[in-house]
């Protein structure tokens, strides 16, 4: 037998029986991944990455602050993680968490779709065909692929470079869907009726049922979602999680959703294993909430809000972002937090900086921002 | 300068209610289109000829029984030749080993597509609605090879060309065709004093009973079990001629098979005439007093409300009665009665109305008939499956159980999940679906959701267009 013909049997007998070996070589392949989620819904900023340090939080927020006062993971400066964020905080301590405070996508009218649009075409006249991340992986002939039923707006625009992906047995439509048919069944209590018995049969249904419904849970996704990214040929992907519009009982909402976030994000993390160094998360939402609570324990839709950045190479451990305050005259129009930066200066400099993108090719792809200048990665 | 009027608002309402309750469900632009001329625009239709129109290269009830003999002698052909084979541990593989396959699965598929593909694509939708209706009233179920290709061409070949002309008519038509007749056995019932009735060959009252009960006068209207047999021995000879055993295709009166004599109906008695006995019986059903209000209330049920006001009956009634029975003026009534055109709506829609609207709404190009037939079957109303003569239910009790309703928000939420990232703009759905009838309160929830695509499931699953 000829020495190469030796040297090809015995790789492959390898793939066979050292396949975890195998992973890891590809992994020094370096290539630099993205994950782009986005919270549809908005998410409230200040009762999640909290300044502890603002006098006036308590008096904004009677009810919706003590909730979490006293379990407050610590932060540097002052701001604190929700208790909901177990691994987020263990993230920030290893230094791979970035979170931006009082951010904003540039769009300031408070509709959930035209907000969600400007956050994904990150264009200053949204187009609903063209997206921000499609954008990105044209200039660098990247793929991607989406966690999702459709092609969202963000991978819009490059169809041969993108694909979607969803659990085949599809799931029954999320709990806030549920939540919002029964505001909506207000002014019709047979169908109120109807779906409360609905509901209570539902959860009575046999184990089998129950896990094919949890295959389009957030968690279950973040892991497919980290699985697919595995592949060779994938240098990004899209998830979302929606559930964010707290208009009502925030407090406990807000628990569970950043539970399941924080659980999600570790199972993307876990699943990505070695590959977790090479990959650049970026978290956002459309807009954030009201600074003060409202009368039903909840937020309305307001303007700034928060971004993560996060990965193993981040240059984390810090909170980016200038505060504007909450007083009366520092908060935009007397209701909302005040944004300070663009969502995009961030997004569009951690893109650069994971992709290498040149300036030029940064223009093409977010024309509206000027990227942070701060080094966004440990070398 | 020339003033601009702003729309009437009372036209507006009432471009929707055709649409919604009337029609099949707005596409985009449907209002706009026919915003001034609601009334006359339903009116119009009811003077189309066709009424509506299928794909007529597809099989007809001729030709489906034709390919079922066919298809009969392959199979005995097959079983023949594979008694003499020698028994080989790769005959699966063997082509010529291969039973012949029914055909009538994919006729059935490709006749029920076609209505539902032209009933989601019509502008006239009002039609096709009034078709379903009728389809429904002379419910044929697809139990059995045979049934499952012929069910959908009783609705093509019979009702269609009569929708809106005489109900005898109407009602002969049917009675002579295949699907009916062999649906309720009256191709093999047979004069019990003719030399070709046996020990287990016979009357067959089947189609008799369902005539009365379901398609004329109506259960408990005070017709007796002799008047059942009576009509039973009246339309014997009503048959099926068989393919390639006789010269014929199609209906066949069989003058040897039908009982002799006279018969009394209601009270009424009919010379022996041969077939022209069984005809002038179904005409007198057809022209029945209680036939006009059986028929009229079932009309109003489908169309307005579970709960017939007395009103609409009467007028409907005296319409049917004034006209001999006329399917146009009897719509035409409906149509110009103020009852039926309250802005309350009381009709909950039945699955299939639910899922045409819902592609109507969605104005869905590239239509997966696929997707819609599967689509009946979770929500609970495949075509031709009803497995009674009386077809599927028309009342909302039927419908709106608990687990119907979850079956729909899940179904909606799907489709929501597959088009929400599609242009659709939910402030110019809204209009387009309901007019200015969207209550302010869904209105605001729907506008309100986190998502398009919860905006879109909420629409959806909204009271407004949950019913009609």
């Amino acid at each position: 037998m000829l020495r190469r013909d030796f040297l090809k049997a015995l790789a492959a007998s390898l793939v066979i029986y050292q396949s975890p070996l195998l992973a890891t070589t590809k992994a020094t392949h370096h290539q630099p991944k993205v994950v782009w989620i986005v919270l549809r819904g908005a998410l409230d900023s200040l009762h999640t990455v909290i300044p502890t340090f603002e006098p006036n939080l308590i008096n904004l927020r009677p009810t919706l602050y003590p909730t979490i006062q006293n379990e407050l993971l610590p932060l540097s400066k002052g701001y604190a993680l929700h208790p909901s964020l177990i691994n987020l905080h263990q993230w920030y301590q290893q230094k791979q968490l970035l979170p931006v405070i009082a951010v904003y996508s540039g769009y300031k009218k408070r509709s959930h779709f035209d907000g969600q649009d400007y956050l994904e075409s990150a264009l200053k006249i949204p187009d609903l065909d063209n997206g921000w991340l499609s954008r990105s992986i044209k200039v660098k002939n990247k793929h991607a692929i989406a966690i999702s039923q459709s092609t969202p707006i963000s991978l819009r625009g490059a169809k041969q470079l993108s694909n979607t992906w969803y659990p085949s047995r599809l799931p029954n439509a999320e709990h806030d869907t549920f939540s919002a048919l029964q505001t909506l069944y207000q002014g019709s209590p047979q169908l109120l009726a109807r779906l409360q018995e609905g509901l209570t049969m539902d959860s009575m249904l046999d184990t089998k049922n129950k896990k094919a419904k949890q295959n389009g849970n957030f968690i279950n996704l973040s892991r497919s979602c980290g699985q697919l990214l595995k592949q060779k040929n994938t240098d990004c992907a899209m998830l979302t999680l929606g559930g964010w519009d707290t208009h009502k009982n925030q407090a406990g909402l807000l628990k569970r959703q950043l539970s399941v976030l924080d659980n999600g994000l570790q199972a993307l993390k876990t699943e990505l294993a070695t590959q977790w160094d090479d990959t650049l998360v970026i978290v956002a939402t459309e807009f954030g909430r009201t600074a003060r609570e409202n009368g039903t324990r909840g937020t309305d839709h307001g303007t700034a809000s928060a971004l993560f950045l996060a990965g193993g190479k981040i240059n984390g451990g810090e909170v980016l972002g200038d505060w504007p305050g909450l007083n009366e005259t520092q908060l935009y129009q007397q209701r909302d937090l005040k944004p300070t930066s663009n969502s995009f200066d961030w997004i569009a400099a951690s893109i650069q900086q994971h992709w290498h993108l040149n300036n030029q090719q940064i223009q093409q792809t977010f024309p509206t921002s000027s990227p942070y200048q701060g080094k966004i990665f440990r070398s | 300068m020339q003033a601009i009027q702003p729309p009437s608002n009372k036209q507006f309402t009432k471009a929707t209610i055709a649409m919604q309750r009337f029609a099949l469900g707005a596409r985009p632009n449907d209002i706009k289109r026919i915003e001034n001329i609601a009334q006359p625009w339903l009116l119009n239709q009811l003077t189309f000829k066709p009424a509506v129109e299928f794909d007529s290269t597809l099989p007809d009830s001729n030709e489906i029984l034709i390919i079922q003999e066919k298809y009969k002698q392959a199979q005995k052909a097959f079983k023949e030749y594979a008694k003499h084979q020698p028994i080989t541990a790769n005959m699966s593989d063997n082509k010529d080993m291969q039973p012949p396959k029914n055909p009538n699965q994919a006729i059935y598929k490709q006749l029920t597509a076609d209505a539902l593909q032209q009933s989601i694509n019509s502008f006239n939708s009002f039609n096709w609605r009034c078709l379903d209706f009728f389809s429904n009233h002379f419910s044929v179920s697809t139990q059995g090879s045979i049934m499952r290709g012929l069910a959908p061409t009783l609705e093509r070949e019979a009702i269609a060309p009569h929708l809106f002309g005489r109900f005898e008519d109407l009602l002969l038509a049917v009675y002579q065709h295949p699907a009916m007749l062999i649906y309720l056995n009256n191709e093999t019932s047979i004069g019990p004093s003719t030399k070709y009735a046996k020990m287990n060959k016979g009357l067959n009252e089947n189609l008799a009973r369902e005539i009365l009960e379901l398609h004329t006068l109506g259960v408990n209207s005070g017709y007796q079990q002799k008047d059942v047999t009576e009509l039973a021995k009246g339309i014997t000879g009503w048959s099926v001629a068989r393919p390639g055993k006789e010269e014929k295709e199609g209906f066949v009166y069989r003058a040897n098979k039908h009982e002799p004599g006279i018969r009394t109906l209601m009270g009424k008695s009919f010379p022996e005439s041969g077939m022209k006995q069984g005809t002038a019986m179904i005409k007198y059903l057809a022209n029945h007093p209680i036939t006009a209000r059986f028929v009229s209330t079932k009309i109003i049920q489908h169309f307005i409300s579970d709960q017939a006001p007395e009103e609409l009956i009467n007028h409907l009634t005296t319409h049917w009665y004034n006209s001999n029975g006329q399917l146009s003026s009897v719509f035409q009534a409906l149509i110009q009665h103020p009852l039926s055109w309250q802005i309350k709506q009381q009709k909950y829609k039945t699955p299939r109305e639910y899922v045409i609207s819902t592609y109507r709404a969605l104005n869905i190009k590239n239509l997966s008939i696929k997707q819609v037939q599967s689509a009946l079957s979770v929500l609970g109303e495949e075509p031709f499956k009803a497995g009674s003569p009386a077809g599927y239910s028309d009342q909302q009790q039927d419908w709106d159980g608990a687990n119907a309703l979850m079956a729909r928000i899940n179904w909606a939420s799907q489709l929501a999940g597959r088009k929400a990232s599609k242009r659709i703009d939910i402030e110019t759905l809204i209009s387009n679906t309901f007019g200015d009838t969207l209550s302010t309160h869904s209105y605001q929830v729907i506008t309100r959701a986190e998502s398009r695509q919860q905006a879109l499931t909420l629409l959806l699953l909204s009271p407004e267009f949950l019913r009609r």
